[in-house]
């Protein structure tokens, strides 16, 4: 399938006034750049640390690469596809890239019976665990910003994360009509200064990461009225869990944001407190949660796999379509020795490379950024940046907004589409 | 190439043909004269005595878009019991209810269905529900983009602003989000929701801007009017589900005043609360007021027993609803200070009463109203039931003998509280031909679809006529898409990508400056970044982009 290009001189395109950035699920659409002339930008207006430190990354000067020497493009996509061809077995990994290029590993994916699973993988599956064993109420975006009176942060440090994520959703004002009274309040809830600090937090609830569950229980159990036999439930006070309760059953729509990469092996149990506390204020008052998570494509890997197969990645391809959420993910195959071939997908340049014990003779990989693998994998394919070098569209943390990236210089490099399509042909 | 079509027996209500026998010519998509010497045909085939419609076109069908993409990941269960093996169909697929989208393209086209119309798209998820449309391969498509919940227009009715700048703001949504019609949900009652009101009726105040449901219904329908849509307003009423809810319902009908409205998924929004359950069929009611009001069409959205999934813009009343989630998951979302949607799987069970009944109303309400070409056949896929039941509704539709059967089954006291048993209708193959075909193309304002006379696009099913209408309908002989054999016997053979249908009608861009700064403001995506391009709908040349035209633009 070819990718979506941007045709020169289109008046069908509105004018690139300000870039979308690519550098994480929040996918920022404000950003002024200013190009430097190794064709790499530097962020004028609402950057962030990690948008300043994709963009100051220039297109990737590096030819093809077939065992560590340089070979011209045609002649790597066809090993490519011999490689995917001899395998019994191959995984697809990475999958950081745009829609397209997720498209296009579905159709490749059908023909060498390959497994599907992204480098956030274990994130993204506990998402849709909690999706397929529970379900959530969420919200999105703009509906924080502009209806949320009480935003409880839950054990993330925003800033280093998703730093504009309190520019566009805690600082902005609501619009007039459905703002919030008494303004807006930010609670977190987790370890260390720095993170509330950087949020600009009104109040912490103190707690360390391997106590998170328990306190989110224990407020759980504060809000449906039960008195907690402990007086410091998990080294919390008895008497701020109280307070808490209390304003998030006097808040008129409060929301519950947390990393799900972030919340490590705590991460399925506190996605389920959460998902209660949601559901506990829902009874009487207005309340959901907003997961931020899915970067390097994640949101549209999952997203796309799943209306393209039904399922939400870690699918393989076969005589039918086979879902397993646990044995297919990228660790279990590998420790399995399951795999005999790996197609590894880094467009975003993130250094998201394959695991260390991964059969890096046997990787076809395709990178924005020539990480230290890359003359030991068995071909090597520099690739442009969705939203950079060729148009993209992605899909927000939120999983409601898919953002349209147009182009922004000419570095001739292709897109994952575009090389994936063409190694279907040689396949 | 020209080809004959020889000997079949044509239902084409367009044209009056109510099973003429007479030979149909294709030449290069279209349907074509007779030539004067048959001869001149390179490819005949014959089909004598078979049964010939246009292709069917579902007006109604939840098949892309986030809520359906999370239909879809929330139910492996779903999927692990019907996948498609790789020789079934070109790519591989799943999926009872909540196909994904090529298996569901599939299985539409084997179906003999030609266009299928989502009708819940939102304009911040335009770009995903297009991109899924994309994907979806056989048919073409289209979408309905929602308004009247969304912050925008609310604070645009509070303001009273006069009525053509609410114009110029529906004619730029539909510009924005390439779509084809308007659609309302639960009109301001979304919105309401994230005030924390519980339900609105049609008179009642949304607490954020003190708007009503009706003055939301009458402002949009005037506007579909003024930029002269052909599809009417799509509306999903107030009180979803709620019994009694056939009083909104009745008052909806009164309250257009005459404005044209297409009332969707009717069935679920039919109920009166007599007998002992306090729940009990208002489909005679309705019936009576659409057969009297010729400003009104309906589809039905009909129930089936067995497994489903809920699919639906309409947070409130799907939050109501998941206290009946089976199984026990549901998913609820406030969307983007424009839309909401609830997700919720369900069972409809032929031993209780109040799905027996549902199942009753719906079939009732075919049976009641009177003009086939101002009633629809639907499941609301998949919320009453995934599509691939229509040919099971044609059967119930067409065969007395064989509802009376399925109606001894049900539910006794749901069999005792409808009048389903006395109704001696039965639709006739032409009917058939009218809802499925003609009258959808009509509505939709589809030049070219829905009819077998020279010029149309050469859209054609073939059936072999059988008593069992069931499996008749199931599994056509032949299926042509623009003239090329796209499915033979029931099954694809060539995979062809459809057109996606829009309207671009005119506006006054000074609207354009207030979204902006609005956008600007107060949304976390900028204005031009909802903009769904042509190129991108084309999708690199896969799809073809057909503009209808409106009063606004040609």
């Amino acid at each position: 399938m070819p990718s979506l290009t941007v045709s020169k001189g289109s008046t069908d395109k509105p004018a690139p006034t300000s870039a979308v950035c690519p550098f994480c699920a929040l996918l920022c659409d404000d950003l002024a750049l200013n190009q430097r002339p190794d064709a790499s930008f530097t962020v004028a207006r609402h950057g962030c640390r990690r948008a300043a430190a994709g963009y100051a990354r220039a297109p990737l000067a590096s030819e093809a690469l077939i065992g560590g020497r340089s070979a011209p493009l045609d002649e790597a996509i066809g090993v490519a596809a011999k490689l995917l061809k001899r395998a019994r077995q191959p995984l697809f990994g990475g999958l950081a890239t745009d829609v397209d290029g997720i498209r296009a590993c579905v159709n490749l994916a059908e023909r060498c019976n390959a497994i599907l699973d992204h480098v956030h993988g274990d994130a993204l599956a506990s998402m849709s665990r909690m999706l397929q064993g529970r379900g959530w109420y969420a919200t999105t975006l703009s509906e924080v910003r502009n209806r949320a009176d009480l935003v409880v942060v839950i054990d993330v440090d925003v800033s280093q994360r998703y730093e504009n994520f309190k520019r566009r959703c805690l600082d902005a004002r609501p619009a007039p009509g459905n703002a919030p009274g008494k303004g807006r309040e930010v609670v977190f809830i987790g370890a260390g200064k720095r993170a509330p600090e950087a949020l600009g937090a009104d109040t912490t609830l103190s707690c360390r990461s391997e106590n998170l569950v328990e306190v989110l229980l224990a407020l759980l159990a504060t809000l449906r009225g039960h008195r907690l036999a402990a007086r410091r439930p998990a080294g919390s006070a008895a008497s701020a869990l109280a307070d808490l309760a209390g304003k998030l059953r006097e808040a008129r729509y409060a929301t519950f944001v947390f990393t799900p990469a972030a919340l490590a092996e705590h991460r399925e149990p506190a996605m389920a407190a959460i998902g209660d506390l949601v559901d506990e204020l829902n009874r009487t008052t207005r309340a959901a949660m907003l997961a931020l998570g899915g970067d390097d494509g994640g949101q549209s890997a999952v997203n796309t796999c799943a209306w393209l197969s039904g399922f939400p990645l870690r699918v393989g391809f076969g005589q039918t379509l086979q879902y397993e959420p646990q044995a297919f993910a990228t660790r279990a195959l590998l420790d399995g020795g399951a795999i005999d071939a790996l197609l590894w997908i880094d467009a975003f340049g993130e250094q998201a490379t394959p695991p260390p014990d991964a059969p890096l003779d046997r990787t076809v990989m395709l990178a924005s950024s020539r990480p230290s693998v890359a003359a030991q994998c068995g071909v090597f394919i520099p690739v442009g940046t969705p939203g950079l070098d060729h148009f993209a569209r992605l899909v927000r943390a939120d999983s409601v907004v898919t953002l349209p990236l147009l182009q922004q210089r000419d570095s001739g490099l292709p897109s994952v589409a575009g090389v994936l399509t063409r190694i279907l042909e040689k396949y | 190439m020209l080809t004959r079509l020889k000997g079949g027996r044509i239902y084409d209500p367009e044209n009056g043909d109510d099973g003429e026998v007479r030979d149909l010519y294709l030449r290069n998509g279209r349907i074509v004269e007779a030539p004067a010497d048959p001869r001149e045909a390179k490819e005949v085939i014959d089909i004598s005595g078979r049964v010939v419609m246009s292709g069917a076109i579902d007006i109604h069908t939840h098949i892309g878009g986030g809520k359906v993409n999370i239909g879809r990941m929330m139910l492996p269960e779903d999927h692990a019991t019907d996948l498609v093996a790789a020789n079934r169909h070109p790519h591989l697929g799943c999926g009872h209810a909540a196909p994904s989208t090529r298996t569901a393209g599939y299985r539409y086209a084997e179906m003999g269905y030609v266009a299928c119309f989502e009708p819940a798209m939102l304009a911040g998820n335009a770009r995903q529900a297009h991109m899924e449309l994309a994907d979806t391969p056989m048919v073409d498509k289209g979408a309905y983009v929602l308004l009247g919940n969304d912050d925008y227009l609310l604070r645009a009715l509070a303001a009273k602003r006069d009525p053509e700048y609410l114009r110029d703001y529906v004619a730029w949504t539909l510009n924005a989000s390439q779509a084809l019609a308007i659609k309302v949900v639960n009109p301001g009652g979304i919105n309401a929701f994230k005030f924390n009101q519980r339900k609105l009726d049609l008179d009642e105040k949304n607490a954020g801007y003190g708007i009503t449901p009706r003055q939301i219904l009458t402002a949009l329908a005037d506007s579909v009017r003024a930029l002269g849509l052909a599809h009417p307003l799509h509306v999903h009423g107030c009180n979803l589900g709620v019994p009694g809810n056939v009083e909104t319902t009745l008052d909806t009908i009164r309250g257009l005043e005459g404005l044209r409205a297409h009332l969707t998924h009717v069935q679920f929004h039919s109920y009166g609360t007599e007998g002992d359950q306090k729940f009990s069929s208002g489909a005679a009611r309705i019936a009576e007021a659409v057969n009297a009001a010729p400003n009104v069409s309906l589809d039905v959205g009909q129930i089936m027993f067995g497994r489903t999934i809920t699919e639906s813009g309409d947070s409130m009343r799907q939050y109501a609803g998941s206290a009946f989630a089976d199984p026990k998951k549901w998913v609820g979302m406030d969307i983007e200070c424009e839309a909401g949607c609830g997700v919720v799987p369900f069972r409809y069970k032929d031993r209780n009463f109040v799905n027996a009944l549902q199942w009753a109303i719906g079939l009732e309400m075919f049976l009641l109203v009177d003009d086939p070409w101002r009633i629809f056949l639907t499941t609301d896929h998949p919320n009453g039931a995934p599509f691939t039941s229509y040919p099971h509704l044609i059967r119930l539709l067409m065969d007395r003998s064989f509802r009376r059967d399925m109606l001894a089954t049900i539910n006794p006291e749901a069999q005792a509280a409808t009048t389903l048993g006395a109704i001696d209708r039965e639709y006739s193959l032409y009917e058939i031909a009218i809802m499925t075909r003609a009258a959808p193309a009509r509505s939709l304002g589809l030049k070219g679809f829905g009819s077998l006379a020279p010029g149309a696009r050469a859209h054609i099913t073939v059936y072999k006529d059988q008593a069992n209408r069931e499996k008749m309908f199931a599994k056509p002989e032949y299926v042509f898409k623009d003239g090329q054999l796209i499915v033979r016997n029931g099954r694809v053979v060539e995979e062809v990508h459809g057109a996606t249908h829009v309207v671009h009608p005119d506006y006054d861009t000074a609207i354009e400056r207030d979204l902006d700064t609005y956008f600007d403001r107060y949304m976390t995506v900028r204005k031009d970044n909802l903009r769904v391009t042509d190129d991108e709908v084309r999708d690199d040349g896969r799809g073809e982009l057909v503009v209808h035209p409106t009063k606004r633009s040609t």
